[in-house]
């Protein structure tokens, strides 16, 4: 009988150590690894540089010289270099009359080409795949992109797959928040994300200046990232998910309305960027840090920044008189690198005044905005490429990745480096060293630089007029 | 006369037995279970209260260890209720009804097609066999965009067409559920065919002023069967966050996409997709338990993409003269089944009840071992779902469905009905075929609903739910007026 009470204490006992071990090891069992990832550089023959943008822009009947004056300034301020890509329809000069099949064709070249690279570096087969989130903003085609890359790989039968669209160029953390949420409820999973943009159907043909500025802005890009919360293969990942944060701002008129797909006068779809971008943009990045600066910057900095606020605001109170600049917080303190999208030169140069960010800390960025343009969603994945291919990126450090996209969104993440990087297969690799340039103003202000001393009244280029 | 009546005796004489078998796997446990407890209670009766009191005695458990014993015992049983993954509700759905000035009658869509294909009259009659033998009837809706003589669709027009579906499901949603918005914390919409930036759920983040957190998701591209796999993605999402509310959103919207040419193949949708749009709330709260009119067992997904006959099945391409519209290949119907067959061998175990697992398991040994020639076991779903929402995708699809899975007119009639009164809404049919069921008032207390839907791809998803409590007879909904005038019988071809 002496068993018994030792099986009555000790049987209760164990029940609960088996339970606390279970939910111990599903919470280990729930990290977001990045296994690697491929950023796409188009084929060579699809550069756009200076000439070829003034081809371009006098192909289109409806610009008048007012119109050329402000792509001019628009460009030249742009921070692009003469190595961006465009869409093939565009070089094939077919950018009046797009056809469903470029687009596709556009969409095939990059899924070809970059997710084949991906499996060949990480040696995982398409079979072993289990979710697929693939996002691509304007292209919705039937059947989806996602069913074009599983036809495409053979991929199995019972594999979970979302795809996303109209989301913008915020989109790659939205799709790494559903792949971090599948994670949460199921083990050993393996997921491939596809993020890009197609610009073949968006392109503008009308003369609306808030549209044709998308025309200047957006270029070929995407990235394929593989990523998996198996322990096993934990030694081989290059990054951990820490956090990641969504902000919406549609709830207010001038934010959804900013950045809107819509038809200008005469019927031309395009993409409008309202006056008040950068103020919505601004408003939902001070909403988005709000949220996560608790998360990733050490206590130390939070309680700084608090003590400083309740200063201020004390000495606001008892003296008539303004209490001296706003606090700061030193965002260097939680995170070592800063991936920003590359939406364009002053949403670059704005992020990094908030931030109080050095010209190191920006370089990444800068440069990729330089050489590839402003892909959309792709253009994170493109500067933390750049950080690598500069073997910044060292065990331990915390990158910190944040994008803007229509809606108006603003969603951010923070990534830790779980092992030395070097440059291996790295999309930067052949010309990381001319980076950074001497000077990255492009070209475009001295060849065209003479439209601005145009006279509307006595401006005309003959039809077989050629361009230097 | 002496012929008929043992045939008949002996098919009765089977049933039973069947019934008897059926009665006696599926209960097995409880068989096994309920002599063994009568035995031990009898023992223990048997044994006296004197003998049971001095066996607890000679335990000599005082109070301490008591109260140990039992608070770990509660701690375990906190612990394990807490690891349990979260129930899924669905609280209630709303489908959006269109006016009656949408409606596009057979003789409107003839003169429609006459006056637009003009040059073409073989289409014009192609197009006419299709209506005839389509099972659609005289009320379906198309958007006011397409009622124009050319179509004229706009961009601003097919806004126009998602604001109006969208917002008018989601207003009635709101109104069944009594729920705010600000409650709402997951969003997903999906719209196959129009993707417009900002995507439609920012839209609907716009007007309905959702809180800056919302985790929003815009899917598209994924056909007929998209709304179950937003179902998918929201329970996942459900599980990982508890206490909330996520609001999934499925249409079509039809302005973009009517082809405008006259390949015959790519006209096949012109005649068979209507507007159509349905709104659906699902939460994990432990307080809608009682209120939730569903619960969701299970979403099963598989994708033939692999197979290239699947994959090119429905396309979206260009014709010869430049004009996009969707391409439906002949062999639709067999990569249909196929695609079911392979839905079915993976539901099949997780919902089939032990008696019909057991004769699957049995014939599927006896034709590999024994006898090749052995006819393949179709389990009976009758037994394991009390109702059946086919996807309305077409009249055909209906047809091989009933005869694939063995279903009765009676099962099929919800996916009949809805293709008669509101045409082929893509994802929101199924739950306009869930409304006809309860608005005929059908649905009852743990009734069990299998809902499965074909897609572009080519895939094929289905979703289990258990009907959580008995369901009064809507007095609003999208049949409210119609219901009484269903079941209609269609015939096989209408004479235009």
């Amino acid at each position: 009988m002496d068993l018994f009470p030792r099986f009555l204490y000790w049987f209760p006992l164990l029940c609960l150590f088996y339970n606390l071990w279970k939910k111990f090891d599903r919470r280990r069992h729930q990290n977001c690894y990045i296994l690697d990832y491929e950023c796409y550089k188009p084929s060579e023959d699809r550069k756009l540089n200076t000439r070829f943008c003034g081809e371009v822009i006098r192909r289109n009947k409806q610009l008048g010289l007012n119109e050329y004056k402000f792509l001019l300034k628009s460009i030249v301020s742009s921070g692009f270099g003469e190595d961006t890509y465009g869409p093939r329809m565009v070089l094939e000069g077919r950018e009046m009359s797009p056809r469903l099949e470029d687009a596709v064709n556009e969409m095939n070249d990059f899924f070809l080409d970059t997710i084949d690279k991906l499996f060949k570096k990480t040696g995982i087969l398409p079979s072993e795949i289990d979710v697929l989130v693939v996002n691509i903003s304007m292209l919705a085609a039937v059947p989806s992109l996602s069913s074009l890359i599983i036809h495409h790989y053979k991929m199995r039968e019972d594999i979970k797959v979302y795809n996303l669209t109209g989301m913008g160029c915020s989109a790659s953390p939205i799709a790494i928040n559903i792949v971090q949420n599948i994670f949460k409820t199921q083990r050993n999973v393996q997921a491939l994300v596809v993020t890009s943009e197609s610009l073949s159907l968006g392109w503008y043909t009308g003369k609306d200046k808030s549209m044709i500025l998308s025309n200047c802005l957006f270029r070929s890009g995407g990235c394929a990232l593989l990523l998996t919360n198996k322990l096993a293969l934990k030694e081989k990942a290059m990054f951990k998910l820490k956090c990641l944060v969504r902000t919406h701002h549609g709830a207010k008129d001038e934010s959804y309305d900013c950045c809107i797909q819509k038809e200008d006068d005469q019927g031309y779809v395009g993409f409008h960027l309202g006056k008040n971008l950068p103020k919505a943009a601004t408003r939902a990045f001070v909403d988005n840090l709000k949220e996560i600066s608790p998360k990733i910057l050490p206590i130390r900095e939070l309680l700084h920044f608090t003590l400083l606020t309740l200063i201020r605001e004390t000495k606001k109170k008892c003296t008539k008189t303004g209490a001296g600049a706003r606090p700061a917080i030193n965002f260097k303190t939680g995170i070592d690198h800063f991936c920003l999208h590359t939406g364009g030169k002053a949403v670059i140069d704005a992020v990094a005044q908030n931030l109080n960010l050095s010209e190191h800390d920006i370089e990444p960025a800068r440069m990729t905005l330089h050489r590839f343009g402003n892909t959309s969603a792709s253009s994170i994945w493109y500067v933390l490429a750049y950080m690598q291919a500069k073997n910044r990126l060292k065990k331990g450090n915390k990158v910190f990745m944040i994008s803007f996209g229509a809606g108006f969104k603003c969603n951010s993440c923070l990534w830790e480096v779980m092992k030395d990087l070097d440059q291996d297969g790295n999309v930067w690799k052949e010309f990381i060293n001319s980076y950074p340039p001497k000077t990255i103003a492009n070209p475009f202000l001295e060849k065209y630089g003479w439209i601005n001393e145009e006279d509307p009244d006595t401006f005309h280029v003959s039809d077989d007029y050629v361009i230097p | 006369m002496p012929q008929a009546l043992p045939n008949f005796s002996s098919s009765v004489k089977l049933k039973y037995v069947k019934l008897g078998y059926q009665y006696l796997v599926d209960h097995i446990l409880t068989f096994l279970l309920i002599p063994t407890m009568v035995g031990i209670s009898v023992q223990i009766i048997l044994l006296g209260p004197e003998e049971m009191l001095k066996i607890w005695r000679s335990l000599d458990i005082d109070l301490v260890q008591i109260l140990c014993s039992s608070f770990l015992i509660i701690l375990i049983c906190t612990l394990y209720f807490m690891s349990k993954p979260r129930s899924v509700y669905l609280v209630d759905y709303a489908c959006y009804k269109p006016p009656i000035t949408y409606r596009v009658s057979f003789s409107t869509f003839m003169e429609h097609s006459r006056l637009n294909l003009k040059d073409n009259l073989k289409s014009v009659d192609f197009q006419m066999r299709i209506l005839e033998r389509s099972g659609l009837g005289e009320e379906t809706c198309l958007p006011p965009a397409i009622h124009y003589i050319p179509p004229t669709p706009t961009m601003e027009a097919a806004r126009g067409e998602a604001e109006e579906v969208i917002f008018s499901a989601i207003d009635s949603l709101m109104q069944k559920t009594g729920i705010k918005v600000k409650d709402i914390d997951i969003l997903i919409v999906n719209c196959s065919l129009f993707s417009p930036t900002p995507s439609l759920s920012a839209m609907v983040v716009n007007k309905y002023k959702l809180r800056s957190n919302i985790k929003s998701y815009n899917l598209s591209g994924m056909g007929c069967s998209a709304g179950l796999i937003s179902m998918d993605l929201a329970r996942d999402l459900l599980q990982a966050h508890p206490n909330s509310y996520a609001l999934v959103v499925s249409t079509e919207i039809i302005t973009p996409n009517y082809y405008k040419g006259s390949e015959r193949a790519m006209l096949l949708p012109n005649c068979l997709f209507r507007m159509g749009g349905a709104a659906i709330l699902l939460s994990n709260k432990s307080r809608d338990k009682h209120r939730a009119k569903y619960r969701l067992v299970h979403v099963v997904r598989t994708h033939k993409g692999s197979d290239d006959k699947a994959y090119k099945c429905v396309y979206e391409q260009e014709d010869s003269q430049g004009k996009v519209g969707i391409n439906l290949s002949k062999d639709l119907m067999v990569i249909a089944g196929e695609a079911l067959k392979s839905n079915i061998t993976t539901i099949g175990p997780l919902v089939l009840p032990a008696s019909e697992q057991l004769l699957f398991l049995i014939t599927l040994i006896g034709r590999k071992i024994f006898n090749p020639k052995w006819k393949p076991y179709i389990p009976d779903f009758k037994q394991a779902f009390e109702h059946f929402c086919i996807h309305a995708g077409g009249r055909a699809v209906i047809d091989e469905l009933q005869k694939n899975l063995q279903l009765s007119s009676e099962h099929v009639e919800a996916s009949r009905m809805t293709l008669h009164r509101f045409g082929n809404t893509s994802s929101s049919s199924l739950w306009y075929e869930l409304s006809y069921i309860e608005a005929k008032g059908r649905m009852k207390k743990g009734d069990r609903v299998w809902q499965i839907a074909f897609g572009s791809g080519f895939k094929c998803n289905s979703a289990v739910w258990k009907c959580n409590r008995t369901i009064k007879t809507p007095t609003d909904g999208p049949w409210q007026d119609c219901i009484d005038r269903y079941p209609v019988h269609i015939p096989e071809i209408v004479k235009l």
